[in-house]
């Protein structure tokens, strides 16, 4: 617990910027998409091992607070896919890339491409929850 | 003569070859990889089609193509072994001791060999009617 505090009180005191942003979103939305992906992996596995049991687990994620969810995990989906392809990109190809001022524009612009990206999907999937959960 | 933070540059280091560094390239490599399947996946299954339309009925025509059961093979492959990978990276970045770490490591493993056995043994077996 003590590890935890610590690192919560680190957190809102270190004043990295850009940097840290892009350092807590790659983290924050990776972990959230490795919890969905666990779970995903056993709800698809149930149609061979138990495929009466895939119509409740769909069913669970037909439910609007799981539909909400559903938008939130593409936006980690996205963030964390052009994120990383920043890292990739600037380790694999331009390492001498990584100072700071490159860093802090590219940290934005990755912020930018991601919301863009995500605002179509985001509107489609509302839209559906909409449709199918309230009747619009 | 002081320097301010943002003219900093870069600094390049000799790192010795082994298992981090793999895991390094894996994570770079795999990730660049996973953008098109993912994103690919996420905008069909999730955006397009919608949970709405997906049943028992829809795994079952989307697996009888050999194709797609590859493509979900991959996801499962390389999206697993990728966020198990970077879990493990995470964890590590809290723990300091060598022999946690090494536990943590194989029990990371275990769990992500048996959770890969259960998706491929599916993607495999595909969808039986109840």
């Amino acid at each position: 617990m003590e590890v935890i505090r610590l690192n919560i009180t680190g957190l809102a005191r270190y004043r990295g910027r850009e940097g840290q942003l892009s350092f807590l979103l790659h983290r924050l939305t990776g972990l959230g998409t490795l919890l969905f992906l666990s779970i995903h992996i056993l709800d698809t596995a149930t149609v061979y091992f138990f495929p009466s049991l895939y119509e409740h687990a769909i069913d669970l994620y037909r439910s609007t607070p799981l539909m909400l969810g559903e938008i939130i995990l593409v936006f980690c989906v996205i963030y964390h896919g052009v994120n990383g392809a920043r890292i990739a990109i600037f380790d694999l190809l331009f390492p001498g890339k990584w100072n700071i001022k490159t860093q802090r524009r590219s940290a934005i612009w990755v912020l930018t491409i991601a919301i863009l990206l995500w605002l179509p999907a985001a509107y489609l999937m509302a839209r559906s929850l909409l449709i199918h959960n309230f009747g619009f | 003569m002081t320097t301010s933070i943002e003219e900093l540059a870069s600094r390049q280091v000799e790192v010795p070859e082994g298992l981090e560094s793999v895991a390094w390239k894996w994570m770079r490599y795999s990730g660049l990889l996973l953008i098109p399947l993912v994103w690919g996946h996420v905008l069909i299954q999730d955006v397009l089609v919608g949970v709405h339309r997906i049943d028992l009925d829809y795994v079952a025509m989307r697996w009888a193509s050999l194709g797609w059961r590859a493509y979900d093979f991959a996801l499962l492959a390389f999206a697993f072994a990728h966020g198990v990978n970077g879990l493990r990276q995470v964890l590590n970045d809290y723990i300091t001791s060598e022999k946690t770490r090494r536990w943590l490591a194989w029990l990371l493993l275990a769990f992500w060999l048996v959770l890969s056995l259960i998706g491929a043994a599916a993607i495999v077996g595909g969808v039986r009617v109840p």
